[in-house]
């Protein structure tokens, strides 16, 4: 006990001489000021995402669209003829029974493209690096990579599920054009297909410290008699971790040859 | 306050009616009798904690002798593995009584809900209905 102050006070005396000759050996004597100075080293681009907001964490989408402020319940979207046809089928499915009756290809592991993806029930990370945004969605295992360089769009980008993206920041929201999504994938839960003229703007910002906001328009003239937007919410868990998400693993609920919802009893080989 | 709580709950269990649970994120439900609970009692023969859904396989007694298997989907490691479950929570040779959505073709299959053990433990395996 009676050593510990004499330790302390050796210690700091020690600190004390250590820091004044640090700042003596750092002074420049006055001669050498106006010597030219060494080149400057050119910014990180890693410097710059300081100033982004904080994303870090992985967010979980809220269980079902929030309605717009003061409406009761999301608004439907304006439809097509066709698409309407479509869309009131399902809307009728669901009402007579209950779960989700929304029959596509995803069931068969053919992933979602944008903007479904993002309303999958497992969890999103975002990823900032200089010049671009990647999004992880744990369902399906997919990436969307998003650059942010200021870059146009590629001119003829082949389709593909997550389409070709292009974002930028206005403050702290983070704004995403997506087009080139192939026309198979659905553009909404309950229509399957569009046109290739269908896009997707995005916008995300933190409307809480650990609540995301999503507000999503799909625009395409052959399905959407005028853009549709929904908003979703996505809630922060900065202790988990995206999962491995492999649907050839051990799928059950493949389509049957006539393209309907069927459940097979088939053990999976090794098993 | 308890309007407000009641139209609360109405709103999330209209939710639930509307957009079904998240079971169903990559298939529809139609082949189940969803929400109809039925019960089994049997021996654990296999638990498969995979994507994009576990699976149970039990081995149950017939009411005329021998057994019969029974291929029961559930929740996938995403949403069981944040809510307290894990590849450890069920194994081989676990005597259970298994609550589940039956079929609607009457195969021995169907979708797990909850499951009680022998020693007592009761693992939900489906979000609670909130309306």
């Amino acid at each position: 006990m009676s050593r510990t102050p004499i330790s302390v006070g050796g210690l700091a005396l020690a600190c004390v001489i250590f820091c004044l000759s640090a700042c003596g050996s750092q002074s420049t004597p006055p001669a050498a000021q106006s010597a030219a100075p060494p080149p400057a080293a050119p910014a990180s681009p890693y410097a710059a995402l300081a100033k982004l907001p904080d994303w870090s964490g992985v967010w979980e989408p809220a269980f079902a669209p929030r309605p717009a402020a003061g409406a009761a319940a999301p608004a439907p979207p304006k439809l097509t003829p066709a698409y309407a046809a479509q869309y009131a089928k399902f809307q009728e499915k669901n009402r007579k029974t209950p779960g989700l009756n929304f029959v596509s290809e995803v069931a068969s592991c053919v992933p979602p493209g944008v903007p479904q993806s993002m309303q999958e029930p497992y969890p999103i990370e975002f990823l900032f690096t200089p010049g671009r945004v990647t999004i992880l969605i744990e369902t399906y295992s997919l990436v969307r990579r998003i650059p942010t360089d200021g870059k146009p769009a590629p001119a003829d980008p082949d389709p593909t599920y997550q389409g070709t993206s292009v974002g930028h920041w206005e403050g702290d929201t983070l704004v995403v054009e997506t087009s080139a999504i192939l026309p198979e994938t659905s553009p909404l839960n309950g229509i399957n297909g569009h046109s290739a003229q269908f896009h997707v703007t995005e916008r995300m910002r933190l409307v809480q410290p650990d609540l995301l906001e999503i507000t999503t328009t799909r625009t395409d003239p052959a399905v959407f008699v005028e853009p549709y937007t929904t908003t979703a919410d996505y809630r922060r868990h900065r202790d988990w971790k995206i999962m491995e998400y492999v649907c050839q693993q051990n799928n059950h609920d493949a389509l049957d040859a006539h393209g309907n919802a069927a459940f097979s009893l088939k053990h999976q080989p090794g098993e | 306050m308890k309007l407000s709580r009641w139209l609360t709950s109405m709103l999330l269990c209209a939710t639930w009616l509307a957009f079904g649970p998240a079971a169903s994120a990559h298939h529809s439900t139609a082949m189940f009798e969803w929400g109809k609970e039925k019960s089994l009692s049997g021996t654990i023969e296999r638990y498969e904690w995979t994507q994009p859904h576990t699976f149970l396989w039990v081995v149950v007694p017939r009411e005329q002798g021998g057994t019969q298997e029974w291929g029961l989907e559930g929740m996938s490691p995403s949403w069981l593995g944040r809510r307290g479950w894990s590849r450890h929570s069920l194994s081989a040779g676990d005597k259970v009584t298994i609550v589940y959505y039956p079929l609607k073709d009457h195969r021995p299959g169907g979708f797990y809900v909850r499951v009680t053990t022998s020693d007592g433990r009761t693992l939900a395996a489906l979000p609670q209905r909130s309306g």
